[in-house]
């Protein structure tokens, strides 16, 4: 097992590796110069242009480049973006606190509704629970989450004027109104996928073998349920839920837009539409190390669960 | 007499074929939502290639006297902001999204395909290799992923179809994979194998037919997926440039607040183009995936 451990983050610290590269190479050739770019019209002249790209090492090889790069990065020190200025790590890691707090909240509550009904539905299957979860499931499914969101605005804060369209903060009172209507938008298209997986799951280990044996050995229905049915279907559940994590790093950048909330998703499409390459980077190299432990998290959790995979490496 | 036989056992699967057909066309006419889902599907496709006959109005001609306007007789489904008639803009629209969309599926499953068959035929480090990246790939939020190649290329019609066939190809992919790792054992194969096939030819004129269907049900499966990106793409600004009518930008181009609020047809009728058309395809799809589906027979 501890060796499985170790090989498997080996792997992963050379993918990063690999994957920061690529970038960095990319990101050379984008054909943006970054001096010019950071200088402006007004002050950019060439020699000047030269002695910034002398100071900051630009004429160095790529490859010292590319090891400089990563020891500031060790250092803490994450660059600076060429658009405004701003430390990197300030920009961006700042603003996370107010993506989390949507993602999260999105999270917690579609798990427990999709989770639940799906439940429900799989239990009383064709019942008016089971209709509505489908009905929900294909709705999620086939709308976008911004123009969902712009159907939430338009019915709850125009309409009916009970809770604000846009902002974090409000001038006075509470912030909770202003959660509500992001947190439904990323919310109820999370909670129709997770509604039918955890049905469908649920239905095809009810029709198990040992699920018949389980019921004609005589053991109560209840204990039926959630003792061979429900533990079971977990597991898979459990993986689908895991990928998903990868949503609190910037799974809502579309309904940021749409609520003006600022999180990381305004950060990134604000950076893009201003070829601020520093700051795209850093949130690529930021999104691949938090994609990469995830999937080291559910590959573990696999190995735990399932011997045949430790034994198998 | 022998020749005969062979010509019976022709007949009869001639006969077994075309009956397994027509219980395949029965079983997806008995799926009523299947059925909608491709009506609504033909409807919308029908109307956007006579698009010129269906509406008199040009979706790029502006007429500021019906600025805003709503719906009427004249205009269906009302006008934008500089006067454009919606519908005829949906209808055109709807030709460079769909088309979009298309293009992409294809590419993309095309790639994965071959992936796939590379990567499950031979296996070893390549295969390796592949699955990490598709690991990558599949687990971005697809937007974040679209939007990070957008940085990189650039935005435009074209780089659009690239950056959705490069982000797109995961799904095929690992169908395609585990098929051919599931049937490169099986006997037909390692009788061509013994009979000194090569490789290619194995691959790509014995195994490939047959996980053919999967493949046409995982490329229809991923069209709405690619309309609502471009959708999306375009909605923030990343996509079809602004002089493009498409869903994307028709959502685009009514995302200013006073449109938002006050003439909520603007981005109503686009948003509901793509949930229609979205909702219809993935009906369509799983109809087709129960149908084409050998595990189901």
């Amino acid at each position: 097992m501890a060796k499985y451990i170790v090989k498997r983050i080996l792997t992963m610290i050379v993918m990063i590796f690999v994957i920061s590269f690529v970038i960095f190479v990319a990101l050379q050739n984008t054909g943006v110069d970054p001096v010019a770019q950071s200088l402006g019209v007004d002050n950019y002249s060439a020699e000047t242009a030269a002695a910034i790209r002398e100071k900051l090492g630009l004429n160095d090889p790529l490859i010292v480049q590319f090891f400089r790069w990563w020891g500031n990065i060790f250092k803490g020190d994450f660059g600076y973006s060429i658009a405004n200025g701003y430390s990197i790590k300030d920009g961006v890691l700042a603003k996370w606190p107010a993506t989390l707090e949507i993602t999260l909240w999105a999270l917690v509550i579609s798990t427990i509704i999709g989770i639940g009904v799906g439940m429900l539905s799989a239990f009383w299957q064709n019942s008016i629970i089971d209709y509505l979860g489908r009905a929900i499931a294909v709705l999620g499914n086939s709308m976008p989450e911004y123009f969902f969101a712009l159907v939430l605005i338009q019915i709850f804060s125009i309409k009916l004027g009970l809770l604000p369209s846009a902002g974090r903060i409000p001038v006075e009172g509470s912030r909770i109104p202003n959660l509500i209507l992001p947190i439904a938008a990323l919310a109820i298209p999370l909670c129709g996928n997770l509604m039918r997986y955890t049905r469908n799951t649920m239905l095809d280990v009810a029709n198990q073998e040992y699920v018949k044996l389980a019921r004609s050995k005589g053991i109560p229905e209840w204990k039926v349920y959630f003792k061979h049915i429900f533990r079971n279907s977990m597991r898979p559940v459990i993986t689908i839920l895991l990928f998903r994590l990868t949503i609190l790093v910037g799974g809502s950048v579309a309904v940021e837009t749409v609520f003006a909330w600022p999180g990381v998703g305004i950060v990134l499409t604000q950076a893009i539409t201003a070829s601020d390459y520093p700051v795209v980077m850093f949130y690529t190299l930021f999104m691949a190390v938090m994609m990469l432990s995830i999937s080291f998290l559910i590959d573990l959790l696999g190995a735990v669960i399932d011997p045949r995979v430790r034994l198998e490496k | 007499m022998e020749n005969n036989n062979k010509t019976n056992t022709i007949e009869n699967a001639r006969k077994y074929g075309t009956k397994l057909w027509k219980k395949k066309v029965r079983k997806f006419l008995n799926n009523k939502l299947a059925v909608f889902g491709l009506s609504v599907v033909l409807i919308y496709i029908l109307l956007m290639v006579l698009a010129p006959v269906v509406t008199p109005w040009d979706p790029l001609e502006p007429n500021f006297k019906v600025k805003l306007a709503g719906p009427s007789a004249e205009h269906l489904l009302g006008c934008d902001s500089l006067g454009r008639d919606l519908f005829s803009r949906v209808l055109y629209g709807g030709r460079t999204s769909v088309l979009i969309a298309v293009i992409s599926s294809l590419i993309g499953s095309a790639i994965g395909t071959v992936l796939g068959a590379i990567g499950g035929y031979f296996g070893g480090i390549f295969d390796k290799l592949l699955v990490r990246l598709q690991e990558i790939v599949s687990c971005f939020p697809q937007l974040i992923l679209v939007l990070i190649v957008v940085a990189f290329i650039g935005t435009g019609t074209w780089n659009l179809i690239i950056i959705f066939a490069l982000t797109g190809w995961t799904g095929c992919f690992r169908l395609v994979r585990s098929e051919f790792i599931a049937r490169k054992e099986e006997t037909y194969v390692k009788v061509c194998e013994a009979f000194g096939m090569s490789s290619v030819k194995i691959m790509f004129s014995q195994i490939l037919p047959a996980v053919l269907t999967t493949v046409i049900v995982q490329l229809t499966m991923n069209i709405p997926g690619y309309v609502m990106q471009e959708a999306g793409l375009s909605f923030l600004g990343f996509g079809v440039p602004m002089t493009v009518p498409t869903w994307g930008t028709m959502l685009n181009a009514a995302k200013a607040t006073n449109i938002l609020i006050n003439y909520p047809h603007c981005w109503l009728v686009p948003g509901a183009a793509i949930c229609l058309f979205v909702l219809a395809v993935n009906f369509f799809g799983d109809g087709l995936r129960d149908v084409m589906d050998p595990r189901q027979q």
